[in-house]
């Protein structure tokens, strides 16, 4: 692996380390880029109309909007978990929709996703369900342990690396999902409505994590309808309304912030 | 070669992962295909004994023509029933001829006697009641009507001809109908053996989506997805294969009992058969279950 992650020492991570607060240009080469891009599902309903979008290298992106927006279908598309209709969807160089699906499962190893709703494996405890993403994926034994041990160091659950999730706090099951967003090493991570479960001091524990881990230079785009978040952060902000975007800039969540 | 060796490992490991985890549904998945295995297996043995019966029923076939008493010649042979017995045997179709005396017969009939046990009331006789007769074996059971036809010209010799091929023909029609009929049925339960088992392991792989969602979204790759599933699938029709092994072997001396009853006659060699069965119901659990968890999982991959 080359790219650049937050599990090698600091100072080889980034070579520039001011890209957090970069802002809207993602100077940087573009880790993600959307260039025309529509959808239009296949029971007829529109989600996205010529959208251009383009996540720099270690860029920190707020998207907002209101529910139907296509935030999801943004997300969906970024994963390949769908193909625009029109446009494209370029990740790493690499236009999604020219990609093989068996070549799918490599290149979702590249990008980290948290989901509101954890999605988290019940049964297995917090050490199993980061390690899960390793074994699911072919990694050598050797390899997991210290990787997991890694990941559940940097989002702070070693103590609790033996618990099952029902057992944890929301805050604490957030932090195991994005353990096992970090363990692949991405460079990019996908958070849909992270804190969307979450009382407002806890989603504030979670967003330092997240930019603690954009700081080492990993590459976030977070969904999100949390104003306060948004707002204080003063990040670069993509509004979506009614498929369009309608706003790319840096600033509050709405356009008078 | 060491990533091929850990997937296979990963896969079987979370195989019985997944038997364990789902102990319920893989008891119900087992008990199923324990009883379509052994309704399968009661099929074959039934059709295994039909056909043994009808081959041997066939293999005895001859024609039977009783000859007339000839006043003072009693008991040898007579000079037209030899000439008979030549011409007879001069037929292409006839693989052989042989004679019985009225003395013959009658011995036969007191061997009959005594093996079913009942009294021997023929030396009351003040004489042999039983015709001479020549049995006729064909070489093809089904060409039988010249040679009637021939015996029954000769008139002045022959008494009387008993179709034994008429009746069998008859039981081959009846045993014909039984061996479709079983065939047909035999197909039937195969299928509603797969609906069932892929129904129980579609239940299995519904119960686990949420993990093969994080599988998907974490990028492992379709095998790895499938593979777990499959073994665990050939772990179902495993046991229940070796479940209904057990059962038939446990009933296999009723069922052997029943079978010699019924046909009279042991189907072919029991070894073979044994064999035959075995491979059948192993093969149906493994093939069944694999097929079941394959077709269960696919409409979770193809994205």
């Amino acid at each position: 692996m080359t790219t650049p992650t937050l599990l090698r020492p600091a100072a080889a991570l980034d070579p520039s380390p001011d890209h957090a607060a970069a802002g809207t240009s993602g100077a940087a080469r573009p880790v993600v880029e959307l260039r025309g891009v529509g959808k239009v599902y296949p029971n007829g309903k529109s989600a996205l109309h010529d959208v251009d979008l383009s996540l720099g290298e270690g860029e920190f992106v707020f998207l907002v909007g209101p529910s139907g927006a296509g935030k999801s279908t943004v997300l969906k598309l970024l994963i390949r978990d769908e193909l625009p209709t029109s446009g494209e969807v370029i990740l790493d160089g690499r236009d999604l929709a020219r990609v093989p699906r068996r070549k799918v499962p490599e290149l979702r190893r590249k990008i980290g996703i948290v989901f509101q709703d954890f999605k988290l494996l019940p049964a297995r405890s917090v050490r199993e369900n980061v390690a899960f993403a390793l074994e699911v994926t072919g990694t050598p034994r050797g390899r997991i342990r210290p990787a997991v041990d890694r990941a559940l160091a940097v989002v702070g659950l070693g103590a609790q690396a033996d618990q099952l999730p029902p057992t944890l706090s929301g805050g604490e099951q957030q932090r195991t999902a994005i353990a096992r967003a970090l363990v692949h090493e991405p460079r990019l991570i996908i958070a849909d409505e992270p804190t969307g479960n979450l009382d407002p001091l806890i989603s504030w524990e979670i967003i330092q994590l997240l930019l603690r881990i954009n700081e080492l230079g990993v590459t976030i785009l977070m969904a999100t309808h949390n104003a306060g978040v948004v707002t204080a952060l003063r990040r670069r902000v993509v509004a979506l309304e009614e498929g369009r975007v309608v706003r790319d800039e840096v600033g509050g969540y709405h356009r008078d912030d | 070669m060491f990533g091929f060796l850990r997937f296979v490992t990963f896969s079987v490991t979370r195989g019985l992962q997944g038997l364990r985890r789902n102990g319920l549904m893989t008891l119900a998945a087992i008990s199923t295909m324990l009883l379509m295995l052994l309704l399968l297996a009661g099929f074959w043995l039934v059709q295994a004994g039909l056909a043994a019966g009808v081959q041997y029923v066939e293999q005895k076939v001859e024609i039977v023509a009783d000859l007339h008493d000839v006043a003072g010649a009693e008991g040898s042979l007579t000079v037209q029933a030899v000439a008979l017995a030549a011409d007879v045997a001069a037929l292409p179709s006839v693989r052989s001829v042989a004679y019985v005396s009225k003395e013959e017969a009658l011995a036969r009939f007191r061997e009959r006697l005594r093996q079913r046990g009942q009294v021997d009331l023929t030396g009351f006789l003040d004489r042999n009641p039983l015709p001479a007769s020549l049995e006729v074996k064909l070489v093809d059971p089904r060409e039988y009507q010249p040679i009637v036809q021939l015996l029954q010209d000769r008139s002045r010799v022959v008494d009387d001809v008993v179709e034994v091929q008429k009746l069998v023909q008859q039981l081959t029609t009846v045993t014909g109908v039984l061996r479709t009929g079983g065939f047909v049925l035999l197909v039937l339960v195969g299928f509603v053996v797969l609906f069932i088992i892929v129904n129980t392991i579609r239940l299995a792989v519904v119960a686990r989506r949420e993990e093969i969602e994080v599988m998907r979204l974490v990028g492992a790759s379709d095998a790895f997805i499938r593979w777990p599933f499959i073994f665990e699938g050939a772990f179902v029709g495993l046991l229940g294969a070796a479940a209904a092994l057990a059962v038939l072997a446990v009933a296999s001396g009723p069922v052997t009992d029943f079978m010699y009853g019924f046909f009279r006659i042991l189907p072919l060699e029991f070894g073979s058969l044994q064999r035959d069965v075995v491979l059948l119901v192993v093969g149906t659990g493994l093939g069944v279950g694999v097929l079941g968890s394959w077709l269960s999982v696919r409409s979770y991959l193809t994205r």
